[in-house]
């Protein structure tokens, strides 16, 4: 199969996965919509597992590249990580059953699978490091501060996702953004950034 | 296997309970079968039909006995001689160490209620993730924030429960109890301050090093 079919398989799989839920994931009818036939996955593929893996590995590593693309430049901290969050809430309610497919489809297959999701989470950790710098204590900030601020931005994308509502997700970038930046800056600091995002937004 | 510490004189519901979340944490909700739990129990296919009329119901009466343990926990660490946060702080402190004696009902309790669970077993789940974070909502009354975000009780204890599923998910169990000044901090900071947050994490510390609640 070319790279295109590749790429359409693995999204109709991710597709079937959201909208069927594991056990009635067919194979068959990825195919189809890919124009793959068996001989071909059977080539590419040792199982509808491998596909899915394969599938969610694909889709976690353009999340991850969408977001921090946005992360790079000469700008505060603060406003990087806000177009960061920005391009990763767009991402999402632009493709709600990729959303669906990324947190809870996916993880919920069984162990190995959620373990993938726990790896995704990890590769947003370094993005933060810069955070401890706009601290306002003297005291060293906790050794899992970094995990702390993804996990508080986690817990309200998957409420909303696992709610049904990816497409409102955009709206909700003050809020996310006041809970990935109030462990480094303290509320007050935070809150203020969460006024300017909503005055922009 | 992801064994929790054996009770003495269990009954057959409760080794059911157990082989469930054991089973249910190694292979996934998928996977579970009533002859699996069944023979894992060591309780026959009648007596495992007797007690769940299905797999479903024994994995929703399995995913209670984590959220049944934290309201315990909870209602006998809440002191009115104390803080609300100082409470909260003891109460992370307990709830870690039942989460270290018992890794396959913390899977459950964290993780399979959460992403791997049918509907009406994650709503049992949903039901104790918001009981906890009303409870982390009632620092708002001592915070000096005058717009507060409305998701912010969800975001701190995800914050928090980030920590605690990584180590999860690695099978570091025993070390759940050495996270509290994380999750403390994690979680109060949002409503107190960095400062307020760092002391309860302190706190926390030292409860853990001393004395764990029991």
């Amino acid at each position: 199969m070319d790279v295109q079919q590749r790429e359409t398989l693995l999204r109709a799989m991710l597709d079937e996965l959201a909208l069927a839920g594991y056990r009635e994931t067919s194979v068959d009818r990825a195919l189809a919509a890919a124009g793959v036939s068996v001989e071909e996955f059977e080539r590419e593929f040792r199982d509808k597992d491998d596909c899915l893996f394969a599938a969610y590995d694909q889709l976690t590593a353009q999340v991850v590249a969408r977001a921090s693309a946005e992360c790079g430049g000469g700008e505060p901290w603060p406003d990087r990580i806000r177009k960061g969050l920005e391009a990763l809430l767009d991402e999402l309610a632009a493709q709600p059953q990729m959303a669906r497919a990324l947190t809870r489809s996916f993880p919920g297959i069984r162990p190995a699978a959620y373990d993938r999701y726990v790896e995704l989470l990890a590769r947003f950790v370094p993005f933060m490091r810069e955070g401890r710098a706009y601290s306002e204590v003297d005291e060293e900030l906790p050794g899992e501060v970094e995990l702390l601020a993804v996990g508080a931005a986690e817990a309200i994308i998957f409420g909303e996702v696992d709610a049904g509502r990816a497409e409102r997700l955009p709206q909700m970038l003050p809020e996310i953004l006041f809970s990935v930046l109030v462990p480094f800056m303290g509320p007050d600091r935070a809150a203020d950034e969460m006024r300017s995002a909503a005055m922009s937004n | 296997m992801r064994g929790d510490r054996a009770l003495p004189a269990a009954t057959e519901r409760d080794r059911a309970l157990r082989a469930t979340a054991e089973l249910w944490s190694e292979l996934g909700y998928e996977r579970l079968s009533a002859p699996s739990i069944s023979a894992r129990a060591g309780i026959d296919a009648k007596a495992f039909a007797n007690i769940f009329a299905e797999v479903e119901a024994a994995a929703e009466a399995a995913i209670e006995v984590p959220l049944a343990a934290v309201v315990t926990v909870v209602a006998e660490l809440y002191s009115p001689d104390r803080s609300e946060a100082e409470s909260y702080a003891m109460a992370v402190v307990g709830i870690l160490e039942w989460m270290a004696d018992n890794p396959a009902y913390t899977y459950l309790g964290y993780i399979a209620g959460r992403q791997m669970a049918p509907p009406r077993v994650h709503s049992v789940y949903e039901s104790g993730h918001q009981f906890l974070v009303a409870m982390l909502e009632r620092l708002w009354a001592s915070s000096t924030l005058t717009e507060q975000p409305a998701r912010a009780g969800l975001a701190a204890l995800g914050a928090a429960e980030a920590v605690v599923r990584r180590e999860i998910v690695a099978g570091r169990f025993a070390r759940l109890p050495a996270l509290a000044p994380d999750f403390v901090y994690g979680a109060i900071t949002p409503f107190l301050g960095q400062e307020e947050g760092l002391r309860l994490a302190e706190l926390s510390r030292q409860l853990v090093k001393e004395e764990p609640p029991r």
